[in-house]
């Protein structure tokens, strides 16, 4: 009787040992659900350039991404330099919004990028948004 | 002796109802809970986004659009504002002042090859800062 109820209070016991860390984590699980944004998966890795002002606001909409060594993805889509006018001209028919949001390398040629803006002038895209992350520059 | 029996005994039915609920294991939901965990901390990014709006530069009408415009050259060697070199520091006063006599100035941004895209946004950031709303960046023509 008495050995039994030991096994009980134990068995209870081991519960409660447990309840601790399934707080924790499950206060873990919320706050990467809540902060973090899931956002799909880069074709390629770029190091954004840094600034230390600018408009807050996540890449959505038409994002087009330029790699370092020229290299356009199209929201996900790697795609070649000659077929991005048709692509987004495409892209503009759909969605009238008149924006991209531009997520270049900081280490790409300026030039070349002011060559994917003009191409994106050309397709009839009004303003670009250059994305930046904050940082310590100057 | 007796007496924490005593205490106990009515903490009987308690204990029961406890040990009747936790023959649905917690393991299971701990197994779900961490893979969750590591699903969320793998997918989400917390990269802090900051945009530069810019107006998208047209390849050969530039000219026609610059006249009146401020055109600010970031070359390999260093800034020109208007032709004559200048600092990053005498930029952003210079141009605050024009900003102050004209609002809505535009500054075109031109930039040279190789001059990476860093160095541009550096540029570009502190032009904002100054006040510029209607920027643009163009590249150099003659290649």
């Amino acid at each position: 009787m008495r050995l039994a109820h030991l096994h009980r209070t134990r068995a209870a016991n081991e519960d409660d040992r447990v309840l601790p860390l399934i707080n924790v984590v499950f206060l873990l699980l919320i706050f990467f659900m809540v902060v973090g944004s899931l956002s799909a998966t880069d074709p390629f890795a770029i190091a954004p350039p840094q600034s230390s002002n600018g408009e807050p606001g996540d890449p959505k909409d038409i994002v087009l991404l330029i790699g370092t060594d020229g290299r356009l993805a199209l929201d996900g889509r790697v795609l070649e330099a000659a077929s991005l006018k048709s692509a987004m001209t495409e892209r503009l028919v759909d969605a009238p919004a008149q924006e991209v949001h531009v997520k270049a390398d900081g280490a790409a040629a300026a030039t070349e990028v002011v060559g994917v803006m003009e191409t994106l002038r050309a397709a009839g895209v009004e303003r670009v948004r250059l994305m930046t992350v904050p940082g310590g520059v100057q | 002796m007796t007496s924490p029996a005593c205490v106990r005994r009515p903490l009987w039915p308690i204990v029961k109802v406890r040990r009747r609920r936790s023959l649905i294991s917690l393991t299971p939901l701990i197994d779900v809970v961490f893979i969750l965990l590591v699903f969320f901390m793998l997918a989400s990014s917390f990269l802090d986004w900051r945009s530069i709006t810019l107006s998208a530069p047209s390849a050969g009408a530039a000219s026609a659009s610059m006249e009146g415009a401020v055109l600010v050259e970031i070359r390999t060697a260093g800034l020109r504002l208007s032709g004559r070199p200048i600092d990053l520091d005498g930029l952003e006063a210079s141009i605050r002042t024009r900003m102050a006599e004209k609002p809505g100035q535009a500054v075109f941004v031109k930039t040279a090859a190789g001059v990476p895209l860093q160095q541009a946004v550096a540029v570009l950031d502190r032009l904002s800062a100054a006040g510029v709303r209607n920027l643009s960046l163009i590249r150099d023509q003659a290649r």
